[in-house]
């Protein structure tokens, strides 16, 4: 397993670079942006650890959208920004799947890798179930969904939470048990992601944002998918 | 002697006519006045005598030998010595040296007489006179009756002379002499047959006495009317001239003197119970001079008194202290009136006359400067309120001009409504900003754009009714501003003022510190990131080695590694509250208590601190930001459970109050001493407190919870005893909030 880590100190690289090396990962370090976007090129890593303020060039939020430009690779943002939950949701609006606020212990960081991998290795599903209505179509097993007839292109994280939304369609799914059966047990107090990701699902998936029709809010509680009556087919 | 029995015929007849048409008039005139009804007891008696005589006269002349001719003759005795009697006690009267029961008096006394003249009529007694055929009479000379005549003829003389000086008029003594000296030829000496040529005169000078008294009593009052009138006048003139308050006295002393002919004339005005001869007109005056009112002046008199004071001279009547200096030496006769207004006198007139040469005042005088008095008051105090007026006015002026200054020359913009909601005020500045135009009375929302007034104005309004002032934010043409409203009017309101504050600078530094901040704990947290990181491969690196001291080193690097980062994220948190904005989803109290004890549970158990709660039932849901508040409510906690000694406890309550929800957190700990007690919420306070030296903390966590229960419109504050234990209260309102909200 590959690990490119990202940041510009290198007391931080080392430290992180070497625990990981214990854990048997091998560890690509950049000191900056631009590096990075072109070791990732060269180096294809299993996965990315980000930084957000790098001093010279390109920052963290830039090298992570340049990443899902042409990647799916499960990126961690590791930031000393953070301070509100504003930042969190920009790092993640960026297409991260994970964001850790700096200070940050070491085997929590390693717990968290591992389970960021294991969520993107899944590539199959165990189901085959799809979902077609004329408008929005979702093929589990081969991982892909189509909008209109158009292959929208989902993060690991965001297709995880479709799909167990989906395999719940019509019941709620609490905040608890999405955090649990998407990100894993250990983010069970980081209730912000899933708000976060369905936002950005509903912006891929949804004909109206604003006034989403398959994933809906149950409040106080979770969220629900919706099947929708199947819509005549268009020309495609 | 028969000529002058006609003449004496004649004069008698054209006598008798005028004298009753006198007596007449003066008792129509005023029949209560003293002088009037001695003046007419004696001008009856004259007529008495006169008529009598010309009876008896003529009498004798049809028939020497009537009997009506000796009744005649006694009403003529009767009427001659009545006469003598009645000008002894008029002259007194008129020369005023007469007691109070004078009257009594001198009445009983011309009764007496009367009696003891009426009795030997009645009788048929000798008379002593004898009447000869041609009607002359011949006087038996009586010695008795003689020095009876002489006692009181002389008598009058002596008055007359004695106090010639309050004669008024030159006349009346005149004419009272003329009588005296009429009357006593009667009786000079018999042998002379003079007594009708004394009836003659005596007839004459009752004339005269007749003429100067209804000159004195009827024609001259009228006469002076006019000039009372003019008095008056001149006086209005005076006050409604608005001179200054010298001027004024300086016309009401000159008009005093001319009026009553007085030599000098002193104006006393009272200022905090001290007179002051405020103007002197010919009189020495004393600039400095001051009396007290009750110092026994005759101004002081008549000021206390509110009575005018009468003298005829004041150096012998005067028993009080000198109101002037060489008052008794030159002073002769006085009149001193106070000026009275709103019953209250605020000072006195005094009018004088030289002791030597001066004339004497009357009771008209006394009057003329008793209505004088009255209007110089009216004046004086009319005056006053004027310059006070003018000077208050200045006054008002000057205060309003600096306002004016102030507000002018202030940067922030002042603007004031009425209870309409007119405009009534805008200082330049906030004309400037609003581009308001001497538009000054319209609506304030026809003048300001509707995104600067308070937007639930009502709830502003009601707010205002308790409270000092009400402050909102305002964004402006770029500009951001701290509005803050207050009240005009006292006890009823009468409109409302807008002080503008540009805080956009203030909120631009605010922005600049929590940049600030977040650089700086980013700057802190990488260095930290890559200590902590190392420390761990250190400690992973040294698991076989079993040198407790390098242990013992680790263990405390990692322990202040953690403090460090305990303080950083407090700061962070801290910044985060009070910048950020609330996400308010309903929440029930239980969940809030039930979770921070959760999550405090090992804590407790590792301090041996029993953790209790006590949450009522059927509480309703609130309104917050649940993140925050448990984090608050966390922090409470935690604080209790790390001045809790062993085997202490901490309950949690949750209860509601008053339309408040109240959550308390108790402990049986250290307690905090009341001089700490106000300062424990400041950001990085510690109080330095024995016993709690070995509790550490980053002074942040109770700066946290106030910051997060003022974001929810709450407050907390705490009760302590030393040794027994702190309870910290968290109240918070309880609103209804609308499910939208959520999310």
């Amino acid at each position: 397993m590959k690990v490119m880590i990202v940041d510009d100190e290198q007391a931080i690289r080392d430290a992180l670079g070497r625990k990981l090396k214990r854990e048997g990962y091998e560890v690509i370090a950049c000191q900056n942006g631009l590096d990075a976007v072109r070791a990732f090129h060269s180096e294809r890593p299993d996965i990315v650890i980000l930084d957000i303020i790098m001093p010279e060039g390109m920052d963290g939020l830039t090298v992570c959208r340049r990443i899902r430009e042409v990647a799916d690779t499960p990126i961690m943002m590791l930031s000393a920004q953070a301070v509100t939950e504003d930042d969190i949701v920009d790092g993640l609006n960026a297409g991260a799947d994970e964001y850790l606020a700096k200070p940050v212990r070491l085997n929590e960081f390693v717990a968290r890798v591992l389970a960021l991998l294991r969520r993107a290795q899944m590539t199959t599903l165990e189901t085959d179930q799809r979902y077609d209505d004329g408008h929005l179509s979702i093929d589990l097993h081969r991982r892909q969904v189509y909008v209109d007839g158009k292959n929208e292109h989902l993060t690991p994280t965001e297709f995880k939470l479709l799909a167990v939304l989906m395999e719940n369609a019509g019941r709620v799914v609490s905040q608890r048990d999405l955090l649990e059966q998407v990100w894993g047990r250990e983010y069970i107090d980081d209730v912000y992601y899933p708000r976060v990701y369905i936002s950005q699902l509903r912006r891929k998936i949804e004909r109206d944002a604003a006034n989403p029709a398959y994933i809906l809010t149950e409040h106080r509680v979770g969220y629900r998918f919706e099947k929708q009556p199947i819509a005549p087919q268009k020309a495609l | 002697m028969t000529g002058l029995n006609t003449i004496t015929l004649l004069i008698n007849a054209v006598m008798l006519p005028l004298a009753l048409a006198f007596l007449v008039i003066i008792l129509w005139n005023d029949v209560r006045k003293e002088l009037n009804q001695f003046f007419a007891a004696f001008l009856f008696l004259v007529i008495l005598w006169n008529g009598g005589s010309m009876l008896a006269q003529g009498l004798t002349l049809i028939d020497p030998q009537s009997e009506l001719i000796k009744p005649m003759i006694g009403l003529m005795e009767l009427g001659f010595t009545g006469s003598s009697v009645a000008v002894y006690v008029l002259t007194a009267v008129i020369v005023k040296a007469h007691t109070r029961r004078f009257r009594a008096v001198g009445l009983a006394g011309l009764l007496v007489l009367l009696l003891f003249r009426l009795l030997p009529i009645i009788a048929n007694a000798p008379s002593s006179f004898v009447t000869a055929s041609t009607g002359e009479f011949s006087y038996q000379s009586q010695p008795l009756l003689v020095v009876f005549y002489v006692i009181f003829d002389w008598g009058t003389l002596y008055l007359l002379w004695r106090y010639r000086r309050k004669a008024r008029s030159r006349t009346v003594s005149v004419g009272i002499a003329l009588f005296v000296i009429g009357q006593s030829f009667g009786f000079l000496n018999p042998e002379l047959q003079t007594f009708s040529l004394s009836i003659n005169i005596s007839a004459v000078s009752a004339l005269i006495i007749s003429f100067a008294i209804l000159g004195q009593e009827i024609i001259s009052p009228l006469a002076e009317r006019n000039s009372e009138v003019e008095a008056i006048r001149k006086v209005n003139v005076a006050i409604t001239s608005q001179t200054g308050i010298d001027t004024l006295l300086n016309q009401v002393a000159t008009l005093a003197a001319t009026l009553l002919g007085a030599d000098g004339v002193g104006i006393f005005l009272n200022s905090n119970d001290q007179l002051q001869l405020a103007y002197a007109h010919e009189l020495p005056n004393n600039p400095l001079q001051t009396l007290p009112v009750s110092s026994g002046g005759l101004a002081g008199t008549a000021t206390q008194t509110l009575h005018s004071v009468h003298l005829d001279n004041y150096g012998r009547e005067w028993r009080g202290l000198d109101d002037l200096p060489f008052a008794r030496e030159t002073f002769g006769s006085v009149i001193c009136t106070p000026l009275i207004h709103g019953g209250e006198a605020i000072g006195a007139l005094m009018v004088v006359a030289a002791q030597r040469h001066g004339r004497l005042f009357w009771n008209e005088d006394v009057y003329m400067l008793e209505l004088l008095g009255a209007q110089a008051a009216v004046a004086i105090v009319h005056n006053r309120l004027l310059k006070e007026q003018a000077e208050l006015t200045q006054q008002v002026e000057i205060a309003r001009s600096q306002l004016e200054a102030v507000l002018d020359s202030t940067e922030n913009p002042v603007l004031a409504v009425d209870r309409r909601f007119n405009l009534i005020f805008a200082n330049p500045a906030a004309e400037d900003l609003f581009s308001i135009q001497e538009s000054i009375a319209r609506p304030i929302q026809s003048l300001v754009p509707a995104g600067v007034l308070p937007k639930n104005s009502m709830a502003v309004l009601h707010h205002l009714r308790h409270h000092q002032a009400y402050t909102y934010e305002v964004a402006y043409s770029g500009k951001i501003y701290l509005c803050s409203l207050t009240r005009l009017g006292q006890a009823r309101t009468r409109g409302w003022v807008a002080v503008l504050n540009d805080v956009t600078q203030l909120k631009e530094l605010d922005r600049i510190k929590s940049e600030m901040v977040r650089m700086t704990s980013h700057d802190l947290k990488n260095p930290l990131q890559a200590a902590m990181a190392n420390l761990e491969l250190l400690q992973d690196d040294l698991m076989d080695n079993s040198d407790d001291e390098v242990w013992e080193s680790v263990k405390v690097i990692d322990k202040q590694l953690q403090r460090m980062e305990r303080i950083i994220r407090g700061i962070l948190d801290l910044e985060r509250v009070k910048s950020g904005t609330l996400s308010l989803e309903m929440c029930h109290p239980s969940r809030i208590v039930q979770n921070a004890i959760y999550e405090l549970r090992e804590r407790a158990a590792d301090g041996k601190i029993t953790l209790q709660t006590q949450v009522a039932e059927a509480l309703p849901e609130f309104a917050c930001d649940v993140e925050q508040f448990e984090r608050a409510i966390i922090n409470l906690v935690e604080n209790a459970i790390k001045f809790t000694l062993p085997n202490g406890t901490v309950i949690v309550r949750a209860y509601e109050q008053d339309h408040a929800l109240l959550f308390e957190v108790a402990d049986s700990g250290v307690g905090i001493e009341k001089d700490f007690q106000t300062r424990v919420f400041d950001r990085f306070y510690r109080a330095n407190q024995k016993g709690t030296e070995h509790v550490s903390g980053s002074g942040l966590g109770l700066s946290l919870v106030k910051a997060v229960v003022e974001n929810h419109r709450g407050t907390v504050w705490l009760e302590s005893a030393p040794g027994v234990g702190t309870t910290f209260f968290v109240s918070i309102p309880i609103v209804q909030v609308k499910q939208e909200a959520y999310e």
